[in-house]
């Protein structure tokens, strides 16, 4: 592929950057003006500009698991709406099996056009907090069907030549539990894709009609030169590996995503030929999704430099078999799809940690924890939703994976608690890092993180969306796996462990506790400098049993190391553990310790 | 008789001082900066100027000061080890801080370590809830251990930051009495005297950044009073606040959370006054070093505050959606976005055969290479020098001459060739392409907050500002731009020109229909009282003394709050429906629509500015000159929008006379002004240069 005639590379960078911060500039806007905790706060949303035949141009700094998925969700807009897009119409569409990801992610588009010309699109995803169906917060994981998760939007007008629709409107109004946060969010989504548009139009005017669209274009094709040179970079070759999904919440059957993935030349093949059937739960991840998570995760194994946009999805291509697990057909439930989609993205990452040893860190840890609590007091409904999500990170070839801190496939914050107690009947009791919950290694991985949730209005309907209660954060280069995931009913009083995925019926002063998988280990535990362990241990994020997993005894007093019981442990540990399996392995929890 | 007033501004590199007298005549000294004690260059270049302006210590009347000692001690992790006591359950909040990462696709990313080590955070028994409900009495046998174990620790600075403190203190105030018995010589910070606002990390972080710098601080400036003291300069030191105001000595060395970064704020500062002089009222400033760039705006003749910002946040642009990479400081500190683009950042060619331009940097050291300092990247200032926009003879009046053979090298062989494109193609695109960096600092301070750049004056300083500023303002769309005089040191004038400020802030979380006037009223008087006794204290009498004050509010549900002057001096019915009728307007411009949501009350603030009798701000600017300006000449220059070399008017600012056509080049002491076609120049009667685009 070469440089189109007439476009300099220096333009093109010019014009490239500047709707890069455009898409920025969106993103701020949502932040602003969004209502939910779970936008505002939480950061769930992402904002994106396309070329006019709907090719992703630049997204904003959002969340890298959107960033192949907004481009989807408008190429089913186009192809249902076909000739009949006007100046003035804005588009939504939140439908699965349209191109969309899950029903609480309404998506919405603006066309610009410049003399009547189409010339490109504006975009907004944001994370409704609630979208109706049978459980408050859209992301229940025990639906059986789609028709149970909420309101359906295939693609239509939400704007018609400038014009609301207001049957659309009232509809949306009508069918959510908390109006005033849903359409407050729509705004907010509104008046970004409206200044993006502002924006690009501005640099029609420095530009030009022509040779902007020509820009336009040329950015993806400079994009899709730049991730191949990059591709070229990796090794050639063939990796597999297999990671699990814990169940569905109905039966105790594990899931298996299976992948091969195959660099040659300046491209990378993912196939998941072989992977479980889809779920009877909705924690389906539908294949659009399933492809953006790969591309999030491969995106981390490129230069920063390369943009994400279609340029970077070009020579990525990603096979699995309809009615597969990561394939889901219509009309299998996928409210939680994102716990799927981040198990795809886990088994990416042990594909690549074979092929690029010395780069890739051990998994993430996390558990895909979403809590969502519903109810009414006094007859208006309360939804809070919020992802106690994934991190911390894995150990590195370089250092210790950061404790809390989260996965790289995402960037979610976590809500002020303050701000939760102001706005929902809820306390938080705890939050705080859980000690030896990151798996050993030379580099050790990030703790994980313990929550708690007491209800304080009279009662509540409590979701639960978790994994990684069965099978363990992988490790990698002989680093041990990570902690797995707990959910606890009255830690204090009948302390009830409670599997990964329910729904119950709970009263005032009930506490769910919810503590989050470690990630794993990178490198031989028994190569991790003594004192570093003595440093965790002086920390309390390693107990004086734990350093006993990387060889190390520490002193009664708990402040020094026992030079020759250290010596003497890590010796007895090498010989008997045998030579030690570098490759990354999934374990189930139930076989350690 | 006090004759001249010395700002004084602390730099990475050099440490620049400007003694204005009150007659506008300024002497600027630059002097390298002395890392290892600040002071003494300080006291270097303080002492050099009085000897060459002929006075005696006894003749400077005032020294306003910016420095970095906070900053750098809490970047190089050599501020006082410190203790924080928080609720229990909540001791990791300061650590896991938002858990975002400030770099996406970033595999080795790792957290910036926390000020107070996990073994130093301790947990009593407590809680309030967010009404101020107290749901848990405080546990006195956990804060006797927990001071046990601080004593045994031997800290000395101490932090407390509880949970909804700052609607309900007492708990926090308990604490830090028994804080004083057990440990009299404990320096405390206290989260609800500090900050009393909703958001537990945020005010976690504050609180214990006051403590980590604390004693840092107070040395650092304790040592510079008394050396000025002892050279027999007997005036009052003030400290440039990162608000924008200045603060005395004593309360810097209390709450120095306000004076961290205190430099950048000076350029707006001075900007400020500058468009008040010159009767602009929407002023964007542009402000380029060696390496990074920063923009800020004044509209409607106002400062722009932003609620909080990071200290070494990093630097990328659209470092306001990727937070997490520095420590949060939570005080309203002057608007600023920053890119790491300056006139050190190298330029290079990506895998797919693509210009990129920073985010490294040569630096100072070894810097750009026509600096001959052993570079051997090309810069944007090496571009700069191709170009001619740079006269290799004439930085800093000769005496740093720069090697342009050297620089066109560079650019040929890192750029030209593997691009295939001629040196001069090179240099503009690296010109070029590091405006459209820089314009992202620009656009995030107008357009990012819904603000049209096109009815700003750009004004324009800093070492590179006024050679990028025209193509810049083109960019956007601007117009109009100053260049001031100096405009290389122009911040220190920001110290001269800055007021005394004191800012207070309460939270009270109230919608309008939970609001009591009364309690609301209550919590106004005492704000204002103590922002007055400060004033008074401090020598200015009431008719010296402005009171503002100022709401945080939202529609109920929202995340960010817009803040609003306080229409009335009192809280009542109709105050109430005046605030809702500018919260919407307000709103509207920002975002673009109202909605008719009930409004939330979020804090109070107060600020309180105590006022000079005379004005801080000379009408007219004259330096005192030491090297002859250099006499009207011309050379060859490269304008990329004429696509060739022009033969360019080259002169000294005094001798620019009447209104001058681009293309030009306006050279002095520590900056160069570039004029390209198509604009025009004239000098007005401050001595500011005004670049005007024609047609």
């Amino acid at each position: 592929m070469t440089e189109r005639q007439g476009l300099d590379p220096i333009t093109r960078n010019i014009i490239k950057n500047y709707l890069e911060s455009a898409a920025d500039t969106m993103a701020v806007t949502v932040v602003r003006t969004a209502r939910s905790l779970v936008v505002r706060d939480n950061m769930d949303f992402s904002t994106a500009i396309f070329n006019a035949e709907g090719d992703q141009v630049a997204q904003g700094l959002t969340l890298p698991f959107h960033m192949g998925a907004m481009q989807p969700a408008l190429a089913a807009v186009r192809e249902y709406f076909v000739d009949d897009i006007k100046p003035g119409d804005i588009f939504a569409n939140n439908d699965p099996y349209e191109g969309a990801s899950h029903l609480p992610d309404i998506f919405l588009f603006k066309p610009i056009f410049v003399n009547e010309l189409l010339m490109g699109w504006t975009c907004v995803i944001a994370h409704q907090t609630d979208i109706g169906g049978r459980v408050a917060g859209g992301n229940a994981c025990d639906n059986t069907e789609i028709y149970q998760e909420g309101l359906r939007l295939p693609p239509l007008k939400l704007y018609e030549e400038g014009e609301l629709n207001k049957a659309v409107w009232r509809i949306i109004e009508k069918n959510v539990r908390v109006p005033d946060k849903v359409l407050g969010d729509i705004m907010a989504q509104l008046s970004a894709i409206r200044q993006g548009e502002k924006e690009v139009l501005r640099l029609v005017a420095d530009h030009g009609l022509e040779n902007l669209k020509n820009y336009m274009t040329d950015i993806i094709d400079y994009t899709e030169r730049l991730t191949r040179a990059e591709i070229e970079d990796l090794p050639n070759g063939t990796w597999e590996f297999t990671d699990y999904v814990d169940d569905d919440g109905f039966s105790d059957d594990p899931i298996a995503i299976k992948l091969k993935l195959t660099i040659e030349a300046d491209e990378i093949l993912l196939d998941f030929t072989g992977t479980s059937p889809q779920a009877k739960g909705s924690i389906n991840p539908n294949f659009a999704f399933t492809k953006s998570a790969c591309y999030a995760a491969l995106k981390n194994l490129t230069s920063p430099t390369v943009s994400a946009n279609a340029g970077f999805f070009r020579p990525i291509k990603v096979i699995a078999e309809p009615g597969s697990y990561v394939y889901p057909q219509h009309p299998a439930p996928v409210a939680a799809r994102g716990l799927g989609g981040f198990r795809v993205a886990h088994t990416v990452f042990g594909a690549m940690a074979q092929a690029l040893p010395d780069k890739v860190p051990a998994a993430w840890g996390g558990g895909e924890i979403g809590a969502s609590y519903g109810g009414y007091i006094d007859g208006k409904a309360f939804v809070f939703l919020e992802f106690n999500n994934d991190g911390p990170r894995g150990g590195g070839p370089y250092a210790d994976g950061p404790d809390g801190a989260t996965a790289p496939v995402t960037n979610q914050s976590n809500t002020p608690i303050e701000s939760i107690e102001a706005d929902q009947p809820l306390r938080i009791t705890r939050y705080e890092y859980v000690a030896d919950s990151g798996g050993a290694g030379k580099f050790r991985g990030g703790l994980g993180v313990i929550r708690e949730y007491e209800l304080t209005a009279d009662e509540a309907t409590v979701q639960i969306r978790s994994d990684r209660h069965k099978f363990l954060p992988w490790g990698a280069q002989g680093g041990s796996p990570g902690s797995q995931t707990h959910s606890i009913l009255n830690p204090a009083t009948e302390n009830r462990e409670l599997p990964s995925k329910f729904m119950m019926d709970v009263k005032k002063g009930d506490v769910y506790r919810s503590v989050q998988a470690g990630a794993g280990g990178y490198g031989d535990p028994l190569e991790r400098e003594p004192e570093a362990v003595l440093k965790d241990v002086l920390l309390e994020k390693v107990t004086v049993e734990g350093a006993r997993e990387y060889g190390v005894v520490v002193m009664g007093d708990g402040t020094s190391i026992d030079a020759a019981a250290t010596k003497e442990l890590r010796d007895k540990i090498g010989r008997e553990r045998g030579p030690l399996s570098l490759e990354p392995k999934v374990v189930r929890a139930s076989e350690i310790r | 008789m006090a004759k001249f007033r010395a700002g004084v501004d602390i730099g990475g590199t050099f440490t620049d001082i400007v003694f204005l007298g009150a007659d506008g005549r300024v002497l600027v000294r630059k002097v390298a900066s002395t890392p290892s004690d600040y002071a003494k260059a300080v006291m270097e270049g303080l002492a050099q100027g009085i000897k060459d302006l002929g006075l005696s210590p006894q003749d400077i009347g005032e020294v306003g000061h910016g420095f970095t000692v906070a900053t750098n001690a809490i970047l190089e992790g050599k501020g006082e080890r410190t203790a924080l006591i928080t609720t229990e359950g909540f001791r990791d909040v300061l650590e896991l801080a938002r858990i975002r990462t400030p770099r996406l696709y970033d595999l080795y990313y790792q957290k910036p370590p926390p000020l107070v080590e996990r073994s130093l955070r301790f947990e009593v028994g407590e809680r309030m809830t967010f009404q101020g409900e107290v749901l848990k009495p405080l546990d006195e046998a956990s804060l006797e251990k927990v001071l046990d174990r601080i004593e045994a620790s031997g800290v000395k600075s101490v932090a407390i930051s509880l949970l909804h403190s700052y609607a309900n203190p007492i708990h926090e105030e308990r604490i830090a009495e028994a804080v004083k018995e057990r440990l009299p010589d404990a320096i405390l910070s206290v989260s609800s005297k500090l900050l009393p606002e909703m958001r537990e990390y945020e005010r976690t972080s504050t609180t214990v950044i006051n403590a980590y710098v604390r004693p840092v601080v107070a040395k650092y400036l304790g040592d510079l009073s008394s050396e000025l003291q002892k050279t027999g300069i007997r005036v009052p030191l003030t400290v440039m606040q990162s608000n924008g105001g200045l603060a005395p000595v004593e309360s810097a060395i209390e709450k120095p959370i306000y004076c961290i970064e205190s430099g950048p704020a000076a350029g707006v500062v001075g900007a400020y006054h500058l468009g008040k002089r010159l009767g602009i009222e929407n002023v964007m400033t542009f402000d380029m070093g060696g390496t990074t760039a920063k923009a800020s705006i004044i509209e409607d003749g106002e400062m722009l505050l932003a609620p909080e910002y990071e200290v070494g946040g990093g630097m990328s642009a659209g470092h306001r959606l990727l937070k997490g990479g520095g420590y949060i400081l939570r005080v309203p500190s002057i608007d600023l976005a920053e890119v790491s683009s300056g006139g050190g950042s190298i330029a290079w060619v990506d895998k797919a055969g693509s210009l990129q331009s920073g985010p490294q940097s040569a630096g100072a050291v070894p810097g750009p290479v026509c600096y001959g300092r052993g570079g051997t990247e090309p810069t944007v200032t090496d571009a700069n020098v191709t170009l001619g926009y740079l006269n290799p003879e004439h930085l800093l009046g000769g005496g740093f001459p720069l090697d342009a053979d050297a620089a066109r090298k560079a650019l040929h062989d890192k750029v030209g060739i593997p691009l295939g494109m001629s040196d001069i193609e090179a240099a503009n695109g690296v010109h070029l392409l590091v405006n459209s960096n820089m314009a992202r600092a620009l656009r995030a301070v107008s357009t990012e907050r819904g603000r049209d750049p096109r009815r700003f004056t750009l004004v324009a300083f800093g070492g590179g500002g006024p050679i990028h500023a025209a193509g810049l303002a083109e960019s956007l769309g601007i117009t109009k731009i100053i260049i001031p005089p100096s405009p290389g040191v122009f911040s220190a004038f920001g110290l001269l020109f800055a007021d005394l400020e004191h800012h207070f802030v309460q939270t009270h979380f109230k919608t309008f229909d939970q609001l009591d006037f009364d309690v609301a009223n209550g919590i106004l008087d005492r704000l204002r009282e103590e922002g007055r006794s400060l004033l008074r204290a401090e020598g200015f009498d009431g008719s010296r003394q402005q009171v503002i004050t100022q709401l945080d509010m939202k529609y109920v549900g929202q995340t960010s709050e817009l803040t609003l002057a306080m229409p009335q001096t009192r809280f009542s019915l109709e105050t109430l429906e005046e605030i809702g009728a500018s919260y919407g307007v307000e709103h509207e411009k920002t975002y673009g629509y109202q909605a008719a949501d009930p409004f939330q009350l979020v804090n109070i603030r107060v600020i309180a500015r105590g006022l000079s009798e005379e004005s801080r701000v000379p009408d007219r600017i004259v330096p005192i000159v030491a090297a002859a300006a250099p006499t009207s000449s011309e050379r060859e220059v490269y304008f990329g929008q004429v696509g060739e070399w022009v033969k360019t008017p080259v002169v000294g600012r005094p001798s620019l006379k009447g209104h001058i056509d681009g293309p030009l080049v306006i050279e002095e002491y520590d900056s160069t002004t570039i004029v390209p076609p198509g604009w025009e120049a004239s000098l007005d009667s401050s001595g500011d240069i005004a670049l005007e685009k024609a047609g």
